[in-house]
């Protein structure tokens, strides 16, 4: 058997505070940052009735991040009224946004067709984003469960992207810079953003210049807009873990540090 | 229990594995994750893209405009033998040429012009007292700026400036670099919750 490494401890230690502060299960409270109020307000601004396209552009890896974040954002959006049209710019983001759809939409008793529906994938994704600009239709002439476009209710209401009321992007990449460069800049529609906490910093400048209307990123912004809506989820559940690991990250950081510099002086005395 | 979850379960504990060291498991989980990706993406774009939007109405509608792109798209193939790769070079022309036309615009308004115009904001606020936020903006942005100037050695006033945009290059690196460890702790985190509750339902 291998003997154990440093870096097999670290792992170890991580696993058990991960768990540790799982196994409490406790929601710990926790202030809301400016970015989520302003996205909420977004959502919020959105009269009641209106359509607006949800785009998972992302993998199926960045689900534990994503999953919170959409669930919370459907709740938001259904308990409000607003009828979301999914699609998916990515392969990988179609049944997993098509599943998160029906499971919120179950919660709220929603009618397929009529209060929401799913489209499917498109390849090529600046394509498909200007398709969308021409015709939603010959985008998608049948939704993801095979429907005929003009079949749905819900979709002979909107003909072209300007026809939404806004487009959130779901993403883990840099597809929401696509949404902006095409979508909004030459179709003039709103965007706003979930993404994960890795692409937050990519993405604030454009929140900064405005044509980004909002962002939200990680499990994090998932727990801060589970707070605002008054429904838990995934987010808030992993807010404990996720501060415990940190606090773990800095401690390991500080021995680490403490035992080279010690070990530099008295090589230095040697 | 579903059987779904069991194998969901089953696959990550096998990845997980990896952190001990490289074993024919989680081999095998990878292998699985690639292979069905992979298919996962091939069916999805086929019945999307190739039936949905070109054999149906080609073929079922009639829409014989679609013929033109089949045939593009047929010429592609040419790549596979030496002596009709050059067939391929019209489809990659046009490929080529769309794109380059669509992004050069595209990218010009939204990532240069309205990014440099939003980095301009007034110094000084509507009550009389700086916009520090403002200042540090434009300090930011022309110290980085000098930074990546290599046409004039980094000395005298131009080695101060870029001196300091190194300070604000290391600032986002630092922020980027701690919001990807959250986003890798929040991997784990939510692959955890998944083993707890709903492969072990040891918590709720």
């Amino acid at each position: 058997m291998k003997k154990l490494e440093s870096r097999h401890w670290a792992f170890l230690g991580l696993a058990i505070v991960v768990i540790g502060t799982m196994l409490l299960n406790l929601e710990p409270d926790l202030d809301v940052s400016p970015d989520t109020i302003r996205m909420h307000a977004f959502i919020d601004s959105l009269p009641a009735g209106s359509i607006i396209l949800v785009s998972f552009d992302h993998e199926a890896s960045a689900l534990p991040e994503i999953k919170p974040l959409a669930t919370a954002f459907l709740r938001h959006a259904f308990g409000k009224g607003l009828r979301p049209v999914g699609i998916a710019l990515m392969a990988e983001g179609t049944a997993v946004g098509y599943r998160l759809m029906e499971q919120v939409a179950a919660e709220y008793h929603k009618q397929y067709g009529i209060d929401y529906a799913f489209l499917g994938y498109q390849p090529q994704y600046i394509a498909a984003i200007l398709s969308l600009g021409e015709s939603v239709k010959q985008t998608f002439p049948r939704d993801y469960v095979g429907h005929p476009y003009d079949s749905l209710p819900l979709l002979r209401e909107v003909h072209k992207l300007s026809d939404f009321g806004a487009v959130i992007s779901i993403a883990d990449g840099n597809m929401v810079t696509h949404w902006v460069e095409y979508g909004r800049a030459r179709f003039n529609v709103t965007v706003a953003a979930f993404v994960t906490a890795v692409m937050v910093t990519s993405y604030d400048p454009y929140v900064s210049s405005g044509q980004l209307r909002a962002m939200v990123g990680g499990l994090r912004g998932a727990a801060e807009y589970e707070k605002l809506i008054g429904i838990g989820g995934a987010g808030r559940r992993g807010m404990l873990a996720q501060a415990a690991s940190h606090l773990y990250v800095l401690a390991l950081i500080l021995v680490g540090n403490v035992i080279y510099f010690t070990t530099r002086s008295r090589k230095g005395r040697g | 229990m579903d059987f779904g979850t069991i194998i969901a379960g089953l696959l990550t504990l096998a990845i997980l594995t990896f952190l001990y060291r490289d074993n024919p498991i989680y081999k095998l989980a990878e292998y699985l994750l690639v292979g069905v990706a992979v298919g996962y993406a091939l069916v999805i774009a086929w019945k999307s893209a190739m039936v949905d939007l070109l054999f149906t109405p080609l073929f079922g509608q009639g829409d014989w405009s679609l013929l033109l792109p089949l045939i593009l798209g047929l010429m592609m193939f040419g790549r596979f033998h030496a002596r009709t790769s050059f067939i391929s070079r019209v489809p990659l022309a046009v490929l080529i040429g769309s794109g380059a036309g669509a992004a050069v615009p595209a990218m010009l308004g939204p990532r240069i012009l309205t990014q440099v115009s939003g980095s301009v904001t007034p110094l000084v606020g509507t009550d009389g007292l700086p916009n520090w936020s403002g200042l540090i903006v434009i300090v930011g942005v022309l110290s980085t700026l000098a930074y990546f100037f290599f046409s004039r050695e980094h000395r005298g006033s131009l080695g101060v400036a870029s001196k300091v945009g190194t300070w604000f290059l290391m600032i986002f690196f630092g922020t980027t670099f701690g919001y990807t460890v959250m986003s890798r702790m929040s991997t784990f985190i939510g692959r955890a919750e998944f083993l707890l509750t709903d492969f072990l339902h040891l918590t709720r």
